[in-house]
């Protein structure tokens, strides 16, 4: 007989036979599936759905607000910067050398500065009111608007003119400590008892809120009415965008030759770059939530894979019957999870963009959609789900052929 | 000529106490062409031995060949193979897709074989014409009767042209009438040159197959092509198991003991 061993007749493993499935036609299996029980499919993305959409409004929020800041930062420019006398080595604030304002002028990429002087004394809206109301008094030049970029809201500022006469220049909050919305009822102030007519009340100042909570008279004003030795405090200065860093690291040298150590060069707009970064720990706490609930929603998704597997037992009986591999069977089931928590994660990701966009919309910024966030989203519902797959893809590979096949 | 399908001495044991012994020292030559009934009553080990020449399963002891090559030299990745070239089957719940049109679930039977899917629908449609449902290729099978179900099933197994087409007992679900019409199509299926194992309770439907082997606890007792069983093949087939006596459940262990 043709079955004894040393027949001829009798072969061994014919490799020509070998089960093999289009990558197209693995898709379409794995996809069949979902399409066929599109309610349950819908129900078991949700939770992946969810996941996604919070985390990716969470980068999109922050993106937004970020976003904004930096356009913020933009218009306000980079290149302001501020000087100020360090302490010394008691721990006092030193002085600027008196030259120092015309010094930094002198610097090439300079394109405008003005000093401003401290003056030790306050100012009252009458002579009857001497409570510290928080205000600093300081002597500038009439060049400081322009180099603060600054804008009034009423009058005007110092000028050449105004400089040497009793009159004064309020910033927005002192304006509003003292009193003062408008310039209707020409108001006046005491300063250490003299009188200064108010002639401009300045806007806020984005970049310096410690100007805002100052009044401006002239140098030379300083001096005839108030008897002060004006010393500069602090000096603002405009520099070439493309020349800050240069100009940044000659100053304390310039303003300070004999002590370059005595002075502190700041760039105001340092502040505002740091807020961008301050929700960090918000953030995190949102990231953390979205992802404990990717996590129950793999879970959900593992879970529905192993009741569809056990009630698709006579499918997967049919396929191995039909020459489906143990691989091809699993390869099935993987692809099924997987294309399942990609949905979930295609909507998360459509519904987290609009959170984000109607959120920022409602804040005034600009929307901010972070691509790489969402590709992220994308990309993590799809390893999600593989991972979800794994254990019921086991399952339904493990399960026998010919157990598989029998009538329930 | 060598047998398309061979099985020398297969025995098949399910673990138990004591374990139960489906097939017992089963021996069968299947030639190309052939068209068989294998009947028997319920327990006697007919899907059991199905399972083994479909390669869903292996067997304890004994050697099936199918073609000349011996199966115990395959991975069950080799049989699943084997499975996607060679074999087709027809189940009695059918097995089909419901959502999908008769045409897409006829073509399934080629999708692990690695045909693209163009051909596949053309090869699919060409099935259904073969076993009469040439026009209703976009019905779904909730909208099918048992018979046309049971024809959507053929086509699949016969749409990759296997060598043998095994069809556990295809007629389980259907009426009298429909059964008849499913023997008919296999046996045109048969003239037109499959070789087509079917298994049915149903005497009357075997007694009009060319070939019968009667199963009785797990032993072939009547092959009507089998001179080797001469005892039993003189007998009438009828002596080993009446139509009647099919749909009883028989009691195996009984049985052994008579
Ligand atoms: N997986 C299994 N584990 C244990 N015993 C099994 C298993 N499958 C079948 N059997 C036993 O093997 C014997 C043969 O079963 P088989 O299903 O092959 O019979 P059958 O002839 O197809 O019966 P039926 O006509 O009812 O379908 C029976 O006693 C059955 O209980
Ligand atoms: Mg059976």
């Amino acid at each position: 007989m043709s079955a004894d061993k040393d027949s001829p007749v009798v072969k061994n493993a014919p490799l020509r036979w070998r089960s093999k499935i289009r990558p197209s036609d693995a898709i379409r299996n794995g996809t069949h599936g979902l399409r066929s029980r599109k309610g349950r499919t819908f129900l078991t993305a949700i939770g992946i759905a969810i996941g996604i959409a919070s985390m990716v409004a969470v980068l999109g929020i922050s993106a937004s607000s970020k976003a904004d800041l930096i356009a913020q930062i933009d218009r306000l420019g980079t290149n302001l910067l501020k000087v100020e006398p360090g302490s010394d080595i008691f721990g006092d604030s030193a002085a600027l050398p008196k030259a120092s304002p015309a010094m930094v002028r002198r610097i090439g990429p300079v394109e405008s500065a003005a000093s401003v002087s401290k003056l030790g004394t306050s100012v009252q809206r009458n002579e009857f009111l001497k409570d510290d109301n928080g205000i600093a008094v300081l002597a500038t030049e009439p060049q400081l608007i322009d180099t603060i970029e600054g804008s009034l809201s009423h009058g005007r500022f110092l000028d050449q003119e105004t400089s040497s006469l009793p009159v004064v220049v309020l910033g927005s909050v002192a304006a509003e400590r003292l009193g003062f919305n408008s310039l209707d009822s020409t108001p006046t102030v005491k300063i250490a008892g003299v009188t200064f007519a108010v002639i401009g009340i300045l806007d806020q100042s984005e970049l310096n809120p410690d100007l805002d909570r100052a009044v401006f008279i002239g140098n030379d004003a300083a001096g005839k009415y108030l008897g002060a030795k004006v010393v500069p405090t602090g000096i603002y200065l405009r520099a070439n965008p493309d020349h800050v860093e240069t100009v940044r690291s000659v100053l304390p040298q310039t303003v300070n030759p004999a002590d370059p150590n005595e002075v502190k060069v700041s760039r105001p707009s340092d502040a505002l770059e740091a807020r961008a970064e301050v929700d960090k720990n918000l953030q995190n706490l949102l990231l953390g939530l979205g992802g404990v609930s990717l996590i129950v929603g793999g879970v959900g998704i593992a879970n529905v894979m192993v009741i569809s597997v056990l009630e698709r037992r006579g499918e997967i009986g049919l396929r191995r019957a039909l020459g489906a591999t143990r691989r091809h069977i699993a390869g099935q089931f993987v692809v099924e999870s997987a294309s399942l928590s990609l949905l979930g994660g295609v909507i998360g990701v459509a519904l987290g963009t609009a959170v984000t966009y109607f959120y920022a919309h409602r804040q005034g910024w600009i929307v901010a959609v972070p691509l790489a966030g969402l590709a992220a989203g994308v990309a993590i519902a799809l390893v999600l789900g593989a991972i979800a797959g794994l254990y019921p893809s086991v399952r339904a590979a493990r399960l026998d052929p010919a157990e598989a096949v029998r009538p329930s | 000529m060598s047998p398309v399908l061979e099985l020398v001495a297969v025995s098949k044991e399910y673990p138990g106490t004591p374990p139960i012994r489906a097939l017992d020292d089963v021996s069968l030559a299947v030639d190309a062409g052939e068209l068989i009934a294998i009947v028997g009553p319920s327990g006697s080990g007919k899907s059991t031995l199905m399972n083994v020449i479909g390669t869903l399963d292996r067997p304890s002891s004994g050697q099936v060949l199918i073609e000349g090559n011996r199966l115990s030299t395959l991975t069950d990745t080799g049989l699943a193979g084997l499975r996607s070239a060679r074999i087709g089957f027809v189940f009695q719940q059918f097995h089909l897709m419901e959502g999908s049109s008769a045409l897409d679930n006829v073509a399934t039977g080629l999708v692990y074989k690695g045909v693209r899917r163009q051909l596949r629908l053309q090869m699919a449609a060409e099935a259904l014409s073969r076993v009469g449902l040439g026009h209703r290729l976009d019905q779904k099978p909730p909208k099918m009767s048992g018979g046309e179900r049971q024809r959507v099933a053929i086509a699949r197994a016969i749409v990759g042209d296997p060598a043998i087409v095994l069809a556990d007992e295809p007629t389980g679900n259907l009426d009298s009438h429909t059964s008849t019409e499913i023997i008919s199509l296999m046996q045109r299926l048969n003239d037109e040159g499959s070789t087509i194992i079917v298994i049915t309770h149903d005497r009357d439907l075997a007694d009009g197959l060319p070939r019968q082997v009667a199963m009785r606890d797990g032993a072939i007792v009547a092959d009507t092509a089998d001179v080797s069983i001469e005892t039993v093949a003189a007998r009438p087939l009828v002596g080993v198991g009446s139509s009647n006596d099919m749909t009883k459940r028989t009691n195996r262990e009984g049985g052994k003991q008579a």
